[in-house]
């Protein structure tokens, strides 16, 4: 019996952290920057690893580097270029992240914020 | 209304600006003088780095590679960024950071990491003030700032139309007399630096004005398919896709290499030398398992808003020509605050001692 509820208690866990595997798309504009950049990312979760590949549409796509989730908090890398991505973002519910994005390139660094929907 | 008083009122302008947007004038000027030469800053920062003996035979950039993936454990291959010069080395881009490489003997002369540099901070501050949004629009409206200064100093200066500089810096008259004199000699530089600033600060609302009065400012797109490996297939190199690449732009010269596992397919840039306004904006993309070209975009491609636009930005850098103009814009801008200070201490001399010159 004790082991049925621990089983229940584990299925349920598991649902509740969920997968974000799938498209994701949404844009971000750079802090002090003056185009909104869009952002098509397809993720793959496997356990609390994240692969995939993201970048401005699906043609163009650059492979996810260092992705992980732990609990509702998902951070990935990718390279684009001479720029580097980073993206730490927080599930909010199934169908949207948010978050901050950090861009870095051999001498300037800027921020933004970034929202991903999965697309219904 | 009478010419003293418009005269009055031209001062006030002339002296409102100045006390309003003078810092960030200031900053300006300072900032892009440091830039004007931000290449040759960044090659002396990191002589280590940047600098090579040229030599005997350029290294393929298979060969860099295998070396680069030697020494980085097998880390993918970004992008190589081509040596625009035969005693600057060349560099790889990795995930981790910029590799320098010495392109005729393969050595790793180091890594660039990614973040932040005194010049990127110059950069960012000429542009938006290092920070955000505000900062942005500051430094946009700076460049109109600019242009009305000189408007309504040119008005004030006309009827006088001196052009001396008294003896003595203490004297009264001298930082008066310094001021009027610099502003008219170095007039119609600082009107050309003003104006195509304020164009790059307002690039979006000039392309679209462009766009209406000319062809429409295109925005192009590649279509890059991402290709599977086809069964027994092997990937060409991206010697390969330069040479092919340049078989599409005869007497153009490759600056920049992008691996396909970096957005798909390889994408080759391209300088044409013959159109020295648009000359770096040539792009041909390449199928890496047929070696095909999936897509080009060229600069003789580029409407006439995107060449209007093209043209300001390299008059504003001083690329236009070359060294001389890139000097005449440093010089402009070192201009920028020296006017900016003469100004303020006339009038804080004025307003110091009334009766005074």
């Amino acid at each position: 019996m004790k082991r049925a509820i621990a089983f229940v208690l584990l299925c349920s866990a598991a649902a509740l952290a969920g997968d974000v595997s799938g498209t994701w798309t949404g844009a971000f504009k750079v802090n002090g920057g003056d185009h909104t950049v869009p952002q098509v990312i397809i993720l793959k979760q496997t356990g609390n690893k994240l692969t995939g590949s993201g970048g401005p549409n699906t043609e163009e796509q650059y492979p996810i580097e260092n992705g992980k989730v732990d609990g509702d908090h998902v951070t990935f890398e990718l390279t684009s270029g001479e720029w580097r991505f980073s993206y730490d973002l927080k599930w909010d519910g199934p169908e949207e992240m948010r978050g901050d994005l950090g861009l870095k390139s051999l001498d300037d660094s800027r921020t933004a914020k970034i929202l991903l929907r999965k697309p219904k | 209304m009478g010419m003293t008083r418009l005269r009055g009122l031209v001062l006030y302008v002339h002296l409102s600006t100045a006390l309003v947007a003078g810092a960030f004038i200031a900053i300006l000027g300072i900032t892009g003088s440091i830039i004007a030469f931000e290449p040759e800053l960044d090659h002396l920062s990191h002589p280590h780095l940047s600098y090579v003996s040229p030599g005997g035979k350029l290294l393929t950039l298979q060969e860099i590679g295998d070396a680069v993936s030697r020494k980085f454990n097998g880390e993918p291959i970004v992008s190589y960024l081509l040596s625009e010069s035969p005693d600057l080395s060349l560099e790889v881009v990795l995930p981790r950071g910029i590799v320098c490489v010495n392109q005729y003997t393969g050595e790793i002369l180091g890594v660039r990491t990614r973040g932040q540099t005194v010049l990127g901070f110059a950069r960012a501050t000429h542009i938006r003030l290092a920070s955000g949004d505000v900062g942005r629009t500051i430094m946009q409206w700076s460049g109109p700032a600019i242009i009305v200064s000189l408007a309504s100093g040119l008005y004030l200066w006309w009827p006088g139309k001196r052009f001396r500089i008294r003896s003595g810096w203490r004297s009264k008259g001298f930082w008066f007399d310094l001021h009027n004199s610099i502003g008219v000699f170095f007039f119609l530089p600082l009107l050309v630096v003003a104006t195509t600033g304020t164009v790059i600060a307002f690039e979006d609302q000039a392309a679209m004005l462009l766009s209406k009065l000319s062809n429409p400012v295109q925005v192009r797109r590649e279509i890059v398919a991402q290709r599977e490996a086809p069964a027994g297939a092997e990937m060409i190199t991206a010697d390969q896709a330069v040479a092919i690449a340049l078989t599409q732009m005869p007497g153009a010269i490759a600056y920049r290499i992008q691996m396909p596992r970096y957005g798909g397919a390889y994408r080759v840039s391209l300088e044409d030398p013959r159109h020295k306004v648009v000359s770096g904006r040539n792009l041909i993309t390449i199928d890496q398992y047929t070696g095909s070209v999936i897509s080009s975009s060229r600069s003789t491609e580029s409407s006439a808003g995107e060449m209007i636009l093209a043209a300001n930005e390299a008059i504003h850098t001083g690329e236009i020509i070359g060294t001389p103009t890139r000097m005449l814009m440093w010089l402009t801008s070192v201009i920028v605050p020296v006017q900016v200070a003469s100004g303020l201490l006339v009038w804080w001399r004025r307003w110091k001692t009334p009766a005074g010159d």
